[in-house]
């Protein structure tokens, strides 16, 4: 099939190129020039009218992939130093759900330095194959030999679907993968439903979780989705091992670098408050800079930190940091205990998938209570001294 | 120090978008169009290093002419330069179709002002629908080293010196020059345009590049719905405000925050 692409921009005079066409296949609509169905593909007007106005394309028929050629789910094994991060045993209790449809194997695929111990772990947890690359140049994340290490496994294995854990490292490796693979990345899974055809339902939150977005891989494998930490439920961890760890080699050259970490800066002491399991918020009706320490004070008794709102940080009062929200940070507390915060959707997009939401505000009308687990009526310049005391009071402080 | 700036334009964050039940699209009528949040942080970061080290900003956007507004913005706000790849349904393309417009972008945009750019700057995502993904795949098209979720970026000889934040902590990055970073919120907020700064904008021109090639998604939307509700929360009574406290507590409590 070959069609025509009409250039706008490129017609000085829209009546001259439609007089063009001998078959009257130009026309115009809504100030455009359009092809309609009477084009014969005779191309005069590429040849008679304005330069470069119309261009003739050949479509490519795009080649079908045969998806029975990839099969199996598999997860790639998030960790430091080869500690495994726990997103990684939500994610093979998913892929093993997944993989449950089209009964078809779990893959979890390892890469890093001196972690064939430690990849015993894995096989508490239902995969049916771990492919270990245990290679000194994976010994911290790199993105190129990292990527290139997927590529390998894809490559020999041929997984249909893939998932990775939307840490900071998913969140660099899992597009670059797609990319190498001329694939489709879905970020920020919330649900995962496998189809019998081996598509994969993949349904994201967007515009702050207002709206749910289905997405499919139609034509292209494998399909790879990321998922949050805390998402997805982790497996019971059985007492007995299951699957078999597949030791896996690869071509040296394939794991140099452009980019060099340096240094790992541990926070000193600092933690973001997207780790902390208690935040307490500051939101716009706190009235003085000074009051914000009241906060601190549940905050420190919680052993939790404050964060704030986007009027709080443009306020100045709190740092850039600490602000929750679709352009701030997003958090999943145990606990967040918000004070005088109306609960704006910028805000709320950040916070709404807390454990428990105590929101105190004096306005029963306010947004954050559609939000709330608990919505409390009220002032919290009365409300928090007497939560303090009593918290003290029951710590024996 | 010649810089780029990916600019998104996106629906008004502070707006509560719902589905329209009709189209079963997102409402966006009447919400104002703005820069991307993140791509603001990108673009004051790249304001300031060129406060310190010299150079110019330019600014890139994929979209139809409504865009054009925003990209004055960004001429306001530190950019001496603003074209837009002209795409009428730039909504409808994955992330990695955008970068393979970007990708011409790029090239097009070194061409014709005859330079190469040293650094490239994305926000790390946009607030609609926050693939996070557009950065890190114009790199990997480009070929050029990326460092996502940083908040800082220091040229050294013929490399950056980044600093990246992650879960646990920061890492101390150097990629070659040239690279492609993508910006988390640092320490400060972008800054305001000035009058003066505003007049000056709306003289400059928006150049115009065509994406040219067509470009094809790999992913396709079937469809978008509204979440389940959430069930309303329990209300608690100030005027009891011993009760309250109490009440409070047992929450704590059970949130197994003591």
């Amino acid at each position: 099939m070959a069609r025509l692409i009409v250039h706008q921009e490129r017609i000085p005079d829209h009546q001259e190129l439609i007089n063009i066409c001998p078959f009257g296949a130009l026309e115009e609509q809504d100030g455009k020039v359009v092809v309609n169905a009477a084009c014969k593909m005779c191309r005069l007007c590429i040849k008679k009218g304005p330069e470069g106005a119309m261009e003739y394309v050949e479509d490519v028929k795009k080649p079908e992939i045969n998806k029975d050629e990839w099969k199996g789910v598999a997860v790639y094994a998030d960790h430091v130093d080869g500690t495994i991060h726990p997103v990684t045993f939500e994610l093979i209790g998913k892929a093993k759900e997944m993989a449950a449809v089209t009964g078809q194997e779990v893959y979890v695929l390892f890469m890093g330095n001196e972690i064939r111990d430690k990849s015993e772990e894995i096989l508490h947890y239902g995969a049916d194959k771990v492919f270990v690359y245990d290679k000194e140049e994976l010994a911290r994340f790199k993105i190129e030999p990292y990527t290139a290490v997927f590529e390998d496994f894809i490559k020999k294995v041929k997984p249909s679907s893939i998932l990775v854990g939307a840490t900071t490292v998913g969140r660099q490796l899992a597009p670059r993968v797609a990319a190498r693979m001329k694939t489709g990345l879905t970020a920020d899974c919330t649900i995962l439903e496998m189809n019998e055809n081996s598509d994969l339902s993949q349904i994201r939150p967007a515009f702050g979780g207002n709206i749910m977005a289905h997405i499919k891989t139609p034509n292209h494998r494998p399909q790879i989705a990321t998922v949050r930490y805390k998402i997805m439920n982790a497996p019971a961890r059985a007492e007995s091992k299951s699957g078999v760890i597949v030791d896996c080699d690869m071509d040296q050259e394939m794991l140099s670098s452009h980019v060099d970490v340096i240094d790992i800066l541990p926070k000193a002491k600092e933690t973001f408050i997207e780790n902390s399991d208690v935040l307490v918020v500051a939101g716009r009706g706190v009235k003085k800079e000074e009051d914000i320490n009241m906060l601190r004070e549940l905050a420190d008794l919680l052993g939790g930190q404050v964060a704030c709102t986007r009027p709080m940080a443009e306020s100045g009062w709190m740092d850039a940091k600490y602000q929750i929200g679709l352009s701030g940070r997003t958090v999943r507390p145990k606990l967040i205990i918000t004070c005088g915060v109306s609960g704006a959707i910028q805000f709320v997009a950040g916070m709404n998938h807390s454990d428990t939401i105590f929101a105190i505000n004096n306005d029963p009308k306010a947004p954050i209570f559609k939000s709330a687990h608990y919505c409390l009526v009220g002032d919290f310049y009365d409300i928090l001294p007497k939560l303090i005391a009593k918290i003290k009071e029951k710590e024996g402080v | 120090m010649e810089m780029l700036v990916c600019i998104k334009q996106v629906p008004d964050d502070s707006v509560e978008i719902s589905l329209d039940l009709g189209t079963k699209e997102p409402a966006l009528i009447g919400v104002t169009p703005v820069v991307n949040a993140f791509d603001t942080y990108a673009l004051e970061m790249a304001a300031r290093l060129k406060e310190t080290f010299g150079g110019e900003i330019t600014v890139v956007s994929v979209g139809n002419d409504e865009v054009k507004n925003s990209l004055k913005n960004c001429l306001a706000v530190g950019a001496d330069h603003a074209y837009l790849v002209k795409h009428e349904k730039s909504e409808s393309l994955d992330p990695c179709g955008i970068a393979n417009i970007l990708k011409k972008a790029v090239h097009d945009i070194e061409g014709e002002l005859e330079t190469k750019f040293d650094l490239i700057l994305c926000g790390k995502e946009s607030t609609d629908y926050a693939s996070s993904q557009v950065g890190l795949l114009l790199a990997s098209k480009l070929r050029l080293p990326v460092a996502t979720n940083i908040i800082k970026v220091e040229p050294m000889d013929g490399i950056m010196r980044i600093k990246q934040e992650t879960e646990e902590g920061y890492r101390s990055i150097e990629a070659k020059t040239p690279c492609v970073v993508t910006v988390q919120k640092p320490d400060y907020d972008p800054r305001y345009p000035t009058i003066k700064s505003k007049m000056a904008a709306r003289k400059k021109e928006i150049k115009e590049l065509s994406p040219s090639e067509e470009v094809s998604s790999m992913l396709e939307v079937i469809r978008v719905f509204e979440p389940a509700k959430r069930v309303a929360g329990i209300k608690l009574k100030a005027d009891n405000e011993q009760e309250v406290v109490a009440q409070a507590m047992s929450v704590m409590t059970a949130a197994k925050v003591f």
